[in-house]
């Protein structure tokens, strides 16, 4: 399988990337790699710790477990379309999301390497949870929703609480 | 993915199933509830079929992996990797499940206790030929109350024990995984459940019938011992009844 060659395209924060790659590249060596998208953060490799968590098609998706070729045609986001996954404008002096804001607000990292996967998947579970409480008789989510979104990401330097105060902070 | 990016399978070839269409159905049948191999766990956990039709598929179903994993892990994958101690295995054997297994010249219905009572599917001369595939899970229809309790050494990763335990139509089942080496139906402990029903019965009683439903030696490895397996799955499957109760009286 190594020694197979494909020829992959998609676009990547809406530019087109192409590329001819091994059967066996992963997504994630192939945003890094291939689209300069030096935000997607490679940790643990295996799935576990959620730090290379992109959107494919507007799903979250470990990047380190999706090969590049399974890709091939699909529309991209990483942490720098981090506004258009929240649906919301970058602002203020230093051009911040709310997500963004609310995580610095609230002191939600300190070596920010586990942060771009937790924004990109904290935007799409906001999104997920807003259109849930558009419709009747469903309130916003509470704490155990967003302490099971979490579990997907390994954070070792918050202990997670900084983190849980900044995403009630922008919850409707 | 995971297991070859953990470098525990080196595959010779690789077929991404992901763009078949129409394998990512849940179909009601008049005895069955039929899924294809690309129903995901989220997909699977969120339907209000599955959660009227399979008692405790769904409950099991909230504690594999993380929302972000289970968006793109499907049931069928869980299932058929059979890795010790995963809920889904278990829940399936006890629950009856069967799966369509297509090969190139044919289709065969075997049950779920053929394929995951054999410990690693994809083990030499074990479980399925490289050219088969299974293509469908039949969960058949048995609406009714159930409870899922597990231990983890963390939220989300392979349980040390957990423990499925439904009612339906005073009929009781129990599924214990982290014990045996594959999944294990327990209609032992499932016989005190229902004696007792709804008070939960005594861990000792339980523990008693739990010797009954093993189906091989007890295994231990470096998260747990097989004696700390052997004594923590009757507290486990205690709270999964409590739980049933409480969900079957309401």
């Amino acid at each position: 399988m190594s020694e197979e060659w494909h020829q992959v395209s998609m676009t990547v924060d809406d530019v087109p990337r192409r590329a001819r790659v091994r059967a066996r590249y992963l997504l994630s060596d192939f945003l890094r790699e291939q689209a300069g998208a030096g935000g997607v953060h490679v940790a643990c490799g295996h799935g576990v710790c959620g730090a290379c968590t992109v959107a494919v098609d507007g799903i979250a998706v470990r990047a380190c477990l999706m090969l590049a070729v399974q890709a091939d045609g699909a529309h991209v986001q990483t942490v720098a379309s981090l506004s258009a996954l929240e649906g919301a404008p970058a602002s203020g002096r230093d051009g911040l999301t709310p997500l963004q804001a609310a995580f610095r607000e609230h002191h939600a990292l300190q070596c920010g390497y586990c942060t771009p996967g937790l924004l990109v998947s904290t935007a799409l579970f906001m999104s997920q949870h807003k259109a849930a409480a558009a419709l009747p008789g469903n309130p916003s989510p509470r704490r155990a929703a967003i302490l099971d979104h979490l579990n997907g990401h390994l954070c070792r330097c918050t202990g997670y609480a900084n983190i849980i105060a900044a995403i009630e902070s922008v919850l409707p | 993915m995971p297991l070859m990016a953990r470098r525990l399978v080196r595959p010779e070839l690789v077929i991404d199933i992901n763009r078949i269409a129409g394998l990512d159905a849940i179909e009601v049948l008049a005895s069955h509830i039929r899924m294809g191999a690309l129903v995901r766990q989220e997909q699977a956990l969120r339907s209000s079929v599955v959660r009227e039709c399979v008692a405790g598929l769904a409950e099991a179903l909230a504690w594999v992996g993380n929302p972000v994993v289970r968006q793109r892990g499907t049931v069928i994958g869980n299932l058929v990797a059979n890795t010790p101690g995963s809920e889904l295995p278990a829940v399936a054997i006890a629950l009856g499940a069967e799966f369509v297994v297509r090969h190139p010249d044919a289709e065969v219905t075997v049950p779920a206790a053929a394929l995951l009572g054999v410990a690693n599917l994809f083990g030499a001369g074990k479980g399925l030929p490289p050219e088969a595939m299974v293509t469908h899970v039949l969960w058949p229809r048995r609406p009714g109350a159930a409870g899922f309790y597990e231990v983890a050494r963390r939220d989300g990763h392979a349980p040390v024990v957990s423990a499925l335990v439904t009612m339906s139509n005073d009929e009781c089942r129990v599924a214990v995984s982290g014990v045996c080496a594959t999944g294990l139906s327990c209609p032992s402990m499932a016989r005190i459940i229902a004696r007792d029903f709804p008070q939960p019965p005594s861990a000792s009683a339980l523990a008693g019938a739990l010797q009954d439903d093993l189906t091989g030696p007890v295994y231990g490895d470096a998260h747990s011992s097989a004696r700390y397996r052997l004594d923590v799955a009757p507290l486990v499957s205690r709270r999964a009844a409590g739980l049933m109760a409480l969900r079957a009286v309401a």
